[in-house]
């Protein structure tokens, strides 16, 4: 069995684990390292009660891996007390969003174990000068990005470059939407804003359905699916902890803001590959929005290798044609034809000069 | 080209891939054949290579990879052996979290450890290289792995890093030690990588207990001073060089305490590395339980 279908087997039935032999062991680690899912492999099989048993080789692995994610874990929170406090006197409150919206939520499965390189959070568009500016005096400081990018991140995008606190090397993504508004599908941004809950902590996140549709927005609007198989994971976790209510409220919100098709495409590829239970009404409702079978085809051929756990040792020619028409399809959404031609022919220039003179010589660095 | 090699470098297994033939020959001349095994799961997959692009035929890049992750810059090809042994620090440092790590030498005679932790520039290397190769074993140049409440230390055993006017030293001192090529123009200087003696890689296995705590401190005007360092001075210092204590909290709290609070601390300035070994063998060692 392949390697990537035998780590979708063990996320069903994580008491698998107990049958495997010790290479496919070295095997599996290397793959969940490289796919940032040891702590939340870790989870699953302390949960289905077989942790202790497993070989010492997994044991050792996984909980280095737990460690650091139990570290992000409780480290997010002081991070989100910082930033509420930070932002207070702007009469802003940051909404938090994606990995640290699931770990300020006390135990909502997908926050256990889930590890993130940087916290996002929304805020006001038309505070986010401001926003910026009061962070930048409280260390939060620009990280280096090229001119065009920076022009690029401003001009066309949901968010502006990101920001590093120079101690303590948080990176933070300040968005105002959560999808380039340039795309022509950002959503009426305020929509979400009535969608919010207080976490026991008193932080500001999306509701459940809210948070759901974020993630599958993100994840279908996305042009790079490295780390596609932990996004299909937060979205199996997410949907399983979801009422009847939260699914009418899912469906509601898809509608008005118009992502039905991506919903569509996160209950297909979940079930199918994850076998999340969803409900049959609501995969009804949702396969109305499917297109014509050619399509579909094209779609299933990208998404059911691109959700699936990836590794270069892995891949096959296949699954790299599906990236590239996935890079492909992720620009194509994001961007009109005249931006998008402008867009590539920078990023070409950028290429052609990183063949000839080496990766890294024109990258911009940090001062110092 | 390509090579591959297994290393057992207790306690961790790495693979090393290379298409350097720099890389393969100074690794196949610092770690001895005693150490590979084909056999051993393994634990870290690295790789060094040259860099793409039409820059590598005259000015070429060497490129590391843990697995697929990219932490460093490309380097010059000729630092792409450095860049190997610091890649193999760096993957301990940002995955292991079941010792407390501290960015230290481990010196030990018999089971006894000292440890001597150090900023760069405090002559900590060349002090390593000296006791390894007069009587010491050597556990670890770069890093001391702790066990999490006690105060045994688990040997990584490595070749020791040497930085510019120390490369000379050793060479004059050890003439029959096993040295890589020399790597220009690093961010440390010019480093040369020497291989411990052969009791050392013997000894790779054996855990020690830690009996003393050191920082040393080369000062050229100084010949041998020995300031006994208080408990939260001795803890601090120890905190500061410690890789991990971020990230495990309370585990590597409580194991450094106990450590500083069982074993005696001293600060060393020195210039003359004999005086230093008579010092630790005749006066610390002696008084070690």
């Amino acid at each position: 069995m392949r390697a990537s279908q035998l780590l979708l087997q063990l996320f069903q039935q994580p008491q698998l684990a107990l049958t495997l032999s010790a290479d496919s062991w070295v095997h599996l680690i290397r793959l969940l390292r490289q796919q940032q899912q040891l702590a939340r492999y870790a989870y699953l099989f302390r949960q289905a009660g077989v942790f202790t048993q497993l070989p010492q080789y997994a044991r050792h692995h996984l909980r280095n891996a737990e460690i650091i994610a139990d570290k992000q874990y409780r480290q997010v929170s002081a991070e989100a007390a910082e930033l509420t406090q930070l932002l207070a006197p702007l009469q802003v409150k940051p909404v938090f969003l994606k990995g640290a919206a699931y770990a300020l939520q006390q135990g909502l499965p997908a926050g256990i174990g889930r590890t993130f390189s940087d916290l996002d959070i929304l805020v006001p568009k038309e505070q986010i000068t401001a926003v910026e500016q009061r962070l930048s005096v409280f260390g939060f400081l620009p990280e280096p990005v090229s001119a065009y990018d920076q022009h690029y991140y401003r001009k066309w995008t949901h968010e502006i470059p990101p920001l590093r606190h120079h101690s303590r090397g948080t990176i933070l993504d300040i968005h105002h939407n959560l999808i380039p508004p340039i795309s022509g599908r950002a959503p009426d941004i305020r929509r979400f804003w009535q969608q919010l809950n207080l976490t026991a902590d008193g932080y500001q996140v999306l509701s459940l359905p809210a948070m759901t549709l974020h993630s599958l927005i993100h994840l279908f609007f996305n042009e790079d699916f490295k780390k596609g198989f932990r996004d299909l994971t937060d979205l199996h976790l997410l949907f399983a902890g979801f009422s009847e209510q939260d699914w009418e409220q899912l469906l509601q919100l898809a509608e008005q803001t118009g992502f039905m098709f991506e919903l569509m495409l996160a209950c297909r590829y979940t079930s199918y590959l994850l076998a999340t239970p969803i409900p049959a009404w609501v995969m009804q409702q949702t396969e109305q929005y499917q297109p014509s079978k050619l399509r579909l085809r094209l779609l299933d051929f990208i998404f059911l290798r691109l959700l699936s756990p990836q590794h270069p040792l892995l891949n096959t020619y296949l699954d790299q044609l599906a990236a590239l028409l996935a890079l492909i399809r992720g620009h194509w959404l994001k961007m009109p034809p005249q931006i998008l031609f402008g867009h590539l022919s920078v990023k070409a220039f950028c290429a052609v000069r990183d063949a000839l003179f080496g990766k890294h010589q024109f990258s911009p660095k940090r001062p110092g | 080209m390509q090579f591959r090699a297994r290393l057992t470098l207790a306690p961790f297994n790495f693979e090393i891939i290379t298409d350097l033939p720099l890389v393969a020959g100074n690794l196949c001349k610092m770690y001895p054949d005693s150490i590979r095994h084909n056999e051993s799961l393994i634990d870290y997959s690295l790789t060094v290579t040259k860099g793409q692009g039409i820059r590598r035929l005259f000015k070429p890049q060497a490129r590391f990879f843990a697995d697929t992750q990219e932490p460093f810059q490309p380097l010059q090809l000729q630092q792409g052996y450095a860049m190997l042994e610091w890649g193999m620090n760096w993957c301990i440092a940002a995955h292991e979290m079941q010792y407390v790590i501290i960015h230290s030498a481990v010196l030990a005679k018999g089971d006894k450890a000292i440890l001597f932790p150090a900023p760069p520039g405090s002559g900590k290397s060349t002090l390593t290289a000296y006791l390894a190769f007069n009587g010491w074993r050597l556990l670890s140049d770069e890093m001391a792995l702790i066990l999490p409440f006690s105060n045994k230390v688990q040997p990584f055993v490595r070749p020791i890093c040497l930085k510019n006017r120390s490369i000379a030293l050793a060479k004059s001192w050890f003439p029959t030690g096993v040295f890589s090529s020399i790597a220009t123009d690093t961010h440390k200087g010019d480093v040369v990588h020497l291989s411990p003696p052969a009791a050392s890689w013997q000894g790779a296995l054996q855990q020690a207990e830690i009996v003393a705590v050191v920082f040393p401190s080369y000062q050229a005007d100084t010949n041998l001073d020995i300031y006994s360092l208080d408990q939260t001075q001795a803890f601090m210092q120890l905190a500061r060089n410690a890789f991990n204590f971020g990230v495990i909290g309370q585990e590597g709290f409580a194991t450094l305490t106990a450590i500083i609070e069982q074993v005696p601390a001293f600060e060393v300035q020195y210039n003359d590395l004999k005086a230093v070994a008579a010092f630790l063998e005749q006066e610390v060692l002696a008084d070690a339980r």
